[in-house]
């Protein structure tokens, strides 16, 4: 037995402290049913209490990745529709705001660049049609 | 009537109460003490105690009765008492320190018992036995339980349980010694 290898001295320091952890107060074994008794009772009649689930537990993620991907597509959908129709728009109310004279002027010069276009094609067309006659 | 028939009444619902009771005063003396030699205050041991019945109260319908009743009963003493010991860590600091300012708040309590240097020394010195040596030297030394009983009780090896009775034995002898 273990007891055996332990020395007098510890024995005798463990005597003390079993007699000291050994004692409780009058009666306290019956208070002690009666108040688990009670707890007991109390315990079964109350009203289970409902289960709490934390909606953002697990799928915590999941919730995460699928916001990031919907502000991503509701971005792409605003820059691809909003933005394209509010410079087309702006455009708009810049040509009705200038003077005619601006807009004369203007359809004159991109007319003769135009006439500039047609020439050089036709003087670039000509030069290639008779390097292939001869 | 064993502890086995008394656990059947109570599963078959006949007589629930009654074979708690039973039950309850058969084993209730051992595992307070045993709890109070782990916590040392009254008043935790009580708090401690009173959630393990009321946890056996809760479990007995699904005990199956591989183990004997006491072995099983010791195992949820021990879970609670470690459960209560950590979680009064964390609130209040170390234990260790806790068990110091007891004794220096406790010198009358102390006088009247007349406690030598060697038991406040030791005392302390089972205050800062990790819990687990200070349960299984409590159930080998004053319970005089079975190695194998304790083992079961821990959760640990046969092995494990001697090694952790001989590791007490020797820090308090050691302790002793150099009082």
């Amino acid at each position: 037995m273990e007891k055996e290898s332990i020395s007098k001295e510890l024995e005798t320091a463990l005597k003390g402290y079993h007699a000291k952890n050994s004692q409780v107060p009058e009666g306290y074994f019956d208070q002690f049913e009666q108040e688990l008794m009670r707890k007991i009772h109390a315990g079964a009649t109350a009203p289970k209490k409902a289960k709490i689930l934390s909606l953002f537990g697990a799928q915590k993620k999941y919730l995460v990745a699928a916001s990031l991907i919907l502000a991503i597509a509701t971005g792409y959908l605003f820059y691809d529709k909003i933005i394209p129709n509010t410079i087309a728009q702006d455009e708009l109310v810049q040509i009705e705001a200038l003077p005619d004279a601006v807009i004369e002027a203007y359809i004159n010069n991109n007319e003769l660049i135009a006439e500039v276009d047609w020439n050089t094609a036709i003087e670039t067309t000509g030069v290639s049609l008779s390097l292939n006659n001869n | 009537m064993t502890d086995q028939a008394l656990i059947t009444q109570f599963q078959s619902g006949d007589s629930k109460e009654g074979a708690f009771t039973q039950l309850l005063k058969r084993h209730r003396e051992p595992v307070f003490f045993q709890i109070k030699k782990m916590v040392i205050e009254h008043a935790d041991a009580d708090d401690i105690a009173q959630a393990v019945w009321i946890k056996v109260w809760n479990k007995l319908d699904g005990f199956k009765q591989e183990s004997a009743f006491s072995t099983w009963l010791f195992r949820v003493a021990y879970n609670e008492t470690l459960n209560f010991i950590a979680q009064k860590k964390r609130i209040k600091g170390h234990a260790k320190q806790q068990q110091l300012e007891h004794s220096m708040e406790h010198p009358v309590a102390q006088n009247a018992l007349k406690e030598t240097a060697i038991q406040i020394k030791l005392e302390r010195g089972i205050a800062e036995l990790p819990e687990k040596q200070r349960f299984v030297f409590m159930l080998r030394y004053y319970e005089a339980y079975d190695y194998e009983k304790i083992a079961s009780i821990t959760g640990t090896t046969v092995g494990g349980a001697k090694a952790n009775y001989h590791q007490a034995v020797k820090k308090m002898t050691e302790l002793i010694n150099n009082a």
